[in-house]
């Protein structure tokens, strides 16, 4: 039952609305609105979101494996470090990098070394992939910390392999589910990414379908312009479900879990300092430096001086806080928290529920209203449920929700069978009831996971930016609003103020977690 | 908990019962929601906005914050007994929040305020714009009002260079220059609405048209999302020129960045910011003194005061140092999707 409610209200009555809006306009405009210029924004796409895909779980891979392999000192700072960028909402990432590392940017002027290609496809992908890369970290770290089995890559090693053969015999077929969770995930997001492509593509003449449909929102008064953003939400929402139908044929044949919990971790194995100095100058060039542009401009009098002592001012930071801005950031904070509990427990009611039946087709419907771009599913939202919700805060939470249960549902089911159902079987014989079994029994071997998964909505929800400054009315403004107001006046020193401002904030939200997190891990394999 | 247990067979015909299920509940609900356009269902008086009380009314406006601020406060120190409900976004997501409230039976908005009169266009010929005449509009310029929708304040296009560029440009022919091949930057008409009104201008005015676009990109220039943008590249030195609107230009100088605005000899563009009143209102009367203070001299006031042309002569503003050109709006409207076309042929996006 709760689950049908779930799917009823969070995917089929927004998708039936979304249907709705198109089919009144006539499918034939829908059709006809296709052009040139369409079929290249999507293939562009394509190109963008494959590619950075492969790199960011390529690279989040590595770096999970990096991390939660070998017992570094300090890891919970590298696990922090890793996830930095993601920290950082993405239409200030763009920025950053530019104010980094483009023309006039703080490295061609401090030692004449611009990046001009950051204008184009190539900076697309990796920005992107940096911003992206954390996502596929989180969901893999978490795979390695419920799927894993230390007692066979332990055994295997005692046998004589080495370590790449635990590697690819082992480790990876295990951690299949993860990889193509964190492969899908990347890749919707991609897709759908707007602040990246808009910022570095459109200087180069490079459109893709987000772009493209911001443009045609800009004329949607007129009706074919709104058919054709319609036709474009269309063939993103085509995509994710290719992408997820994909992942669900390779995910068949996943290897199972056999064992029971975990052991202890294994022990530090390589000593080399060299996957951690990598890590380190990975996370300095990626991280640290676009995050000190961005600082730099932040703290400077006027766009375009140089960025000396003399000229600096805290002004900004102050025009960046008046109390609008406080208030909708107290909303987006409340609403990010609501939404990412919400989601996870959603997602691991589902998982319970659902185990076998459904079992791959939720995600993969969560995953198609996570294709759907930010604009069209807020159009779809205010007309699914805006005649009863407008301009209340819950109106949005549902937005979130309906874009983000995805990221909640996902990781957990991929881990799904860490549970095995002989312990829920016990517990409800024993005489617990549904709710005391899920909260005893679920929870706790979820609860790596379900950390995860906590923060990727929250971070999501607290960076979303369209749907918000859509749906909002007086008195339910959020963050999204605040930052539109403040780079509509045309400052990007007082935007710069607040990227930095919200990113020390989700600094500070998100280290409490990461630690807890940490705990988690430890006392599931203790 | 019935789930893990139930055998296979049954599990199949219960996957079609599922998917049928959900499929007719979203169907009910989208199709009863659909049929409610009041939206009183369950909602609290307060979110009922105009209908509710008629002297209190919703402007719907892409106006930048501060400026309709003070536009709000000046009007409830003139008019307290009307309360007025603020909605603020970008032209495409305010465009979309209409597209949305039209397919449901009903407008919520009682004043409609944009940024550029393209932008307003397509809702005046879909009817959707109250027929009436504020006393205020007859001070106005012809160039900056139509029937149905009055210019409440102007944008100004201007060139942008850098305090060092020698020698700097003086007209609009100059940017195809080679003395600033590379270093030309200019907004993207498929974002800002201003951009678009340069465009259609250039386009459609005898002495520059297509190659003078054509020359401008041979000129190696380059497009970014929106006028302010085209200042922030200018005054971090990645180009040297551009066009963009004299309110960012002066904001960028008052606060000590190293550009300068040069006033085209030729003419800057003017765009007028197009407000107008709701057929659908409810709330008439309220929404026609507002719209008819905002034109009137303190309205006009209270725009100049955050740094934005007024658009009537009688009111002082920031100083106009030139003369000012307009595009022909109509022709402009009916080829967009042409010009639009030919543009990008040119620049790519």
């Amino acid at each position: 039952m709760v689950v049908l409610l779930a799917v009823v209200v969070l995917a089929a009555i927004p998708l039936v609305a979304l249907v709705g809006v198109a089919s009144a306009d006539g499918w034939r405009g829908v059709v006809d609105s296709v052009d040139d210029r369409s079929t290249r924004a999507v293939a562009n796409t394509l190109l963008v979101a494959l590619l950075v895909s492969m790199l960011a779980v390529l690279g989040g891979a590595t770096a999970a494996l990096v991390t939660e392999r070998w017992a570094w000192a300090g890891r919970r700072w590298l696990r922090l470090g890793i996830l930095v960028p993601f920290l950082t909402p993405p239409f200030v990432a763009a920025v950053g990098w530019v104010r980094a590392y483009g023309p006039s940017g703080l490295t061609d002027d401090a030692l004449g070394v611009g990046w001009s290609g950051l204008y184009g496809p190539a900076g697309i992908v990796v920005v992107l992939a940096v911003h992206a890369l954390p996502l596929a970290y989180v969901v893999v770290a978490a795979g390695l910390a419920t799927r894993a089995e230390p007692d066979l890559e332990r055994a295997a090693r005692v046998s004589g392999g080495s370590s790449r053969r635990v590697l690819w015999t082992i480790t990876l077929p295990l951690l299949r589910p993860a990889l193509i969770t964190g492969a899908v995930l990347v890749f919707v997001t991609s897709v759908n990414a707007f602040g990246v492509p808009a910022v570095l593509g459109i200087p180069a003449g490079f459109g893709t379908v987000t772009t493209r449909i911001y443009q045609d929102l800009a004329f949607s008064a007129d009706p074919a312009a709104f058919s054709r953003v319609i036709a474009l939400a269309c063939v993103l929402v085509v995509l994710a479900v290719v992408a997820t139908g994909v992942a669900a044929l390779s995910g068949r044949r996943a290897a199972v879990r056999t064992g029971g919990p975990a052991g202890p971790e294994m022990p530090a194995v390589g000593r080399s300092r060299l996957p951690l100095l990598l890590l380190g100058a990975y996370l300095v060039l990626t991280t640290l430096v676009p995050l000190l542009a961005l600082v730099l401009t932040a703290l400077t009098r006027a766009v375009g001086l140089p960025p000396v002592p003399a000229n600096w001012t805290l002004a900004n930071f102050g025009e960046a806080i008046d109390a609008r801005t406080s208030a909708a950031l107290i909303n987006s904070i409340v609403l990010a928290v609501v939404a990412a509990t919400l989601a996870v427990l959603l997602g691991a009611l589902i998982v319970v529920l659902a185990r076998r039946r459904g079992s791959r087709l939720l995600p993969a419907i969560a995953t198609v209203t996570f294709a759907v771009p930010g604009s069209t599913l807020a159009v779809a939202i205010l007309l699914a449920y805006g005649g009863w919700l407008r301009d209340t805060l819950l109106l949005i939470l549902v937005a979130y929700l309906v874009k983000l249960w995805v990221l909640g549902l996902r990781p957990l089911a991929s881990s799904a069978d860490r549970l095995p159902p002989e312990h829920l079987f016990a517990a409800r014989t024993s005489g617990a009831g549904a709710l005391s079994a899920f909260v005893t029994v679920v929870l706790p071997i979820f609860r790596p996971v379900a950390a995860a998964a906590w923060l990727l909505v929250f971070i999501f929800a607290l960076h979303e930016l369209t749907m918000s400054s859509l749906l909002y009315g007086p008195g339910s403004s959020t963050l999204a609003v605040a930052v539109l107001n403040l780079q509509q006046l045309g400052d990007p020193t007082v935007t710069a103020a607040l990227a930095v401002l919200l990113t020390a904030l989700v600094l500070a939200a998100a280290i409490p977690v990461l630690l807890f997190r940490r705990s988690a891990l430890e006392i599931g394999r203790g | 908990m019935t789930a893990l247990s139930r055998p296979n067979a049954a599990r199949r015909v219960s996957r079609h019962r599922f998917l049928a299920t959900l499929l007719t509940i979203s169907i009910v609900t989208v199709a009863c929601n659909a049929a409610a356009p009041g939206g009183a269902v369950g909602s609290a008086p307060s979110a009922g906005g105009g209908d509710a009380d008629p002297a209190s009314i919703r402007l719907y406006t892409t106006i930048s914050q501060d400026t309709v601020d003070a536009v709000n406060a000046a009007f409830a120190t003139a008019h307290p007994d009307i309360a007025i409900e603020l909605f603020r976004a970008p032209t495409g997501e305010l465009n979309a929040r209409l597209a949305a409230e039209r397919r449901e039976g009903r407008i919520r908005a009682d004043v409609l305020w944009l940024t550029d009169p393209l932008s307003m266009q397509p809702y005046a010929a879909d009817d959707l714009l109250r027929a009436w005449s504020p006393p205020a509009a007859e001070a106005i310029d012809v160039a900056y009002r139509s029937d149905d929708y009055w210019g409440a304040r102007l944008l100004n296009m201007v060139i942008v260079s850098g305090d060092d560029v020698d020698p700097a440009p003086t007209d609009w022919d100059d940017l195809a220059d080679p003395a600033y091949r590379g270093g030309v930057v200019l907004p993207d008409p498929g974002f800002a609405g201003s951009a678009f009104g340069a465009l259609g201008y250039f386009a459609l005015e005898e002495g520059y048209g297509a190659a003078h676009l054509q020359a401008l990109s041979d000129n190696g220039a380059v497009q970014v999302q929106a006028p302010d943008e085209v200042v922030t590249g200018v005054a971090e030195g990645r180009y040297k020129v551009g066009m963009t609107l004299d309110y960012s230009v002066r904001q960028a100088i008052d606060r000590g960045s190293p550009v300068r605005m040069i006033w085209p000899e030729s003419g800057a563009i003017a765009m007028y910011s197009p407000i107008a009143v709701l057929a659908s209102t409810e709330a008439a009367e309220s929404a026609e003194t507002f719209v008819d203070f905002v034109l009137d001299v303190e309205g006009q006031q209270a725009i100049a005061s955050t740094g934005w042309q007024p658009v009537r002569s009688d009111v002082e503003g920031p100083p106009v140092e030139g003369p000012q050109v307009t595009p022909d709006w109509d022709a402009a409207a009916e080829q967009r999707d042409q010009l639009l076309e030919e543009y990008r042929a040119i620049f790519g996006g």
